[in-house]
C-alpha cells in the first residue's frame, strides 16, 4: 500500500522526462540545422585559399582523407619497384608534372604550389609515411578539392608505377644526389605511346573529367559546374554539324576533339592534347547522347 | 503583347553593360514578341531547337536553350546584342566555315530576333 504512490509517481516522473528530453533533443536539432544553413548561406565560411583550416578541421579532412586512400588502395597489386630504369623514367616525368607544385630535395615549389590550400605534400616525407600502392592511388585518382589532379588521362598505370619507383627513392637523394641524377637524366627521353584498342564508351565518360571538358560543356552524365562557355552536348549524338562547321560522324569527332583549332581557326574551344585513345573512347560515349 | 514593355525596360540595363556607342543604343531594344514571330517566320526551328517555338527541334545547328547565358556565339564570338545581331544576318561573314546559312534576316527582324533569344536564360 505504501509504495503504490511512489511507483505511479515515478512512472509519471519518467514518462516527463522522456518527453521533455525528446523536446530539447528536436530543439537542438533544429537549431543545428538552421545554424549550419545560416553558415553556408550567409557566406559565413571563408573560402580564401590563405586561410588555413582550424586545427579540429584540419586533423578531420585528414583522417578522412588517409582513410579513405588506404581503403581503396587496398587491393592494388604492387608490381617490383626497384628496377633502376624504372625509376630514372619516373624522374622525367616528375621533373615534368609534378615538381612545380611539390618541389623536389633542394628544389622550392613554383609559385604555384605555393599559393595552394592545402599545400602540395612534401613528397619525400609521403614516401616514409605512406606504401607504394597508397601513392599509386593517389597519383592516378587525385585528391578532390585540394588542387592534387588525376592523372590517369596523363599518365597509363606503367608509366605512375615508375613515378611511384622514383617517389620511393626520393627520401634517399640529398639535394645534391637529386642534381646529379637531373643532369645524368637531361640527355635521352623515351616515350612509347601505347597501342590503339576499341573505344570505351566508359571510359570516354571518365576522360572527359580527366580532360576538364565540364569546364566548358553541360555534358549529360557527367556531374560538373554547369557552364554554357561551348554548346551543351546533350544530343550532340544527333547532330548533323560539329561545331556548325564539320560533318558530325565518328572520324570527324576524333578529329574534332584531337585538333579542334586545326578544323575551325577560329574556334574558342582550345585543343587540350587529347590522345587518340581517348578521344575515340570519348566520341564512342558523346555518340550515345541523344 | 503586355510583356512587351516589360522585357524591355529589363533589356536594358543588359545592352548599356555591354557599352555600346549613342547609335547602337538607339538601335539595340527590340521586340521579343515580333522576334519570336519572326524566328518561326524563318523556319529557323527547322536547324535549331528554341524554346518557347512551336516545332523548333531541328539538330543541323546547336540547340538554342540559355543561348543568353553562352559565352562564345558559334563557338567563336564574344556574346554580345550587336554580335548576335550581326552574326544572325551574315554568319558566313563571321567564321567563313559556318554550315549557318545567311537568310537575308533584315536589320528589324535580327533585331527583334535578338531581343527574344536574350529572354532564352
Ligand atoms: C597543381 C599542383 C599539383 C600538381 C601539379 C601535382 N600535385 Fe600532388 N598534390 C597536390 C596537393 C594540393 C596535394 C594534397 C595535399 C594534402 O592533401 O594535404 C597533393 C597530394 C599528393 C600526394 C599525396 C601526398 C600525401 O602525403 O598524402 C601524392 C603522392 C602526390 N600529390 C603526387 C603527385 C605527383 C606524382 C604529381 C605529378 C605527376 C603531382 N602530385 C602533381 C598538388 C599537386
Ligand atoms: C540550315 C540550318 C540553319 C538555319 C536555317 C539556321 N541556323 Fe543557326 N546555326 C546553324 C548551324 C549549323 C550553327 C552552328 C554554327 C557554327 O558553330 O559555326 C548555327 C548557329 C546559330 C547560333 C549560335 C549558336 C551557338 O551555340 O553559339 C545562333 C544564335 C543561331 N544559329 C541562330 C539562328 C537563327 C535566329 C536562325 C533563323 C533566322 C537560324 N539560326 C537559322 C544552322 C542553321
Ligand atoms: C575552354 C573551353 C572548352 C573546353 C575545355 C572544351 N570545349 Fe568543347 N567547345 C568549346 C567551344 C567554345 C565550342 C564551340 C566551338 C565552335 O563552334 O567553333 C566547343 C565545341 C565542342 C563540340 C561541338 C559541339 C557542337 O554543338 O557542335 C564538342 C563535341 C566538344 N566541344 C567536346 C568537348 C570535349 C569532349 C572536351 C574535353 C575533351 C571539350 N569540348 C573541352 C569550348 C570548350
Amino acid at each position: 500500500m505504501n509504495d503504490r504512490v511512489p511507483k505511479r509517481l515515478v512512472a509519471r516522473a519518467r514518462h516527463r522526462l522522456v518527453v521533455r528530453l525528446t523536446i530539447i533533443g528536436v530543439a537542438v536539432a533544429i537549431a543545428m540545422v538552421a545554424g549550419a544553413a545560416t553558415f553556408v548561406f550567409w557566406g559565413a565560411y571563408n573560402v580564401s585559399a590563405l586561410q588555413q583550416h582550424t586545427e579540429p578541421v584540419y586533423t578531420l579532412l585528414n583522417t578522412a582523407l588517409n582513410r579513405s586512400i588506404r581503403q581503396r588502395a587496398e587491393d592494388i597489386e604492387v608490381p617490383p619497384l626497384d628496377d633502376p630504369a624504372m625509376a630514372e623514367q619516373g624522374l622525367r616525368y616528375y621533373r615534368e608534372k609534378c615538381v612545380q607544385c611539390h618541389g623536389a630535395p633542394g628544389i622550392s615549389r613554383d609559385d604555384v604550389g605555393k599559393g595552394m590550400t592545402p599545400v602540395p605534400s612534401n613528397l619525400a616525407h609521403t614516401a616514409r609515411s605512406r606504401s607504394p600502392a597508397e601513392i599509386f592511388w593517389t597519383i592516378k585518382h587525385g585528391i578532390k578539392m585540394t588542387g592534387m589532379p588525376s592523372w590517369q588521362f596523363i599518365f597509363t598505370d606503367a608509366e605512375i608505377w615508375e613515378i611511384v619507383a622514383f617517389l620511393m627513392q626520393m627520401p634517399r637523394l640529398s639535394p645534391a644526389d637529386y642534381q646529379a641524377w637531373v643532369a645524368e637524366v637531361k640527355k635521352a627521353s623515351t616515350s612509347a605511346t601505347p597501342p590503339v584498342s576499341t573505344p570505351d564508351p566508359e571510359r570516354g565518360r571518365l576522360a572527359m573529367y580527366g580532360y576538364a571538358c565540364i569546364a566548358c560543356h553541360r555534358i549529360p552524365g557527367l556531374v560538373g559546374p554547369q557552364v554554357d562557355v561551348g554548346p551543351p552536348l546533350e544530343g550532340i549524338g544527333e547532330r548533323r554539324y560539329i561545331a556548325g562547321v564539320l560533318t558530325n560522324n565518328f572520324d570527324n569527332m576524333v578529329h574534332w576533339l584531337q585538333h579542334p583549332t586545326e578544323v575551325d581557326p577560329l574556334t574558342a574551344m582550345p585543343d587540350l592534347g587529347v590522345t587518340e585513345q581517348d578521344a575515340m573512347n570519348i566520341a564512342a560515349y558523346l555518340s550515345l547522347l541523344d | 503583347m503586355t510583356t512587351k514593355p516589360a522585357f524591355s525596360v529589363l533589356l536594358m540595363p543588359l545592352f548599356f553593360a555591354v557599352g555600346c556607342n549613342e547609335s547602337e543604343v538607339m538601335s539595340l531594344p527590340g521586340d521579343p514578341a515580333k522576334g519570336k514571330m519572326a524566328i518561326a517566320a524563318y523556319g529557323c526551328g527547322s536547324c535549331h531547337a528554341i524554346p518557347g517555338i512551336l516545332g523548333a527541334n531541328g539538330r543541323t545547328g546547336p540547340p538554342l536553350e540559355r543561348i543568353a547565358e553562352r559565352t562564345y556565339l558559334a563557338g567563336v564570338l564574344p556574346n554580345t546584342p550587336e554580335q548576335m545581331m550581326r552574326w544572325i544576318r551574315i554568319p558566313e561573314a563571321i567564321d567563313p566555315l559556318t554550315a549557318m546559312p545567311n537568310m537575308d534576316v533584315s536589320v528589324n527582324d535580327a533585331r527583334d530576333i535578338t531581343a527574344y533569344l536574350y529572354t532564352l536564360k
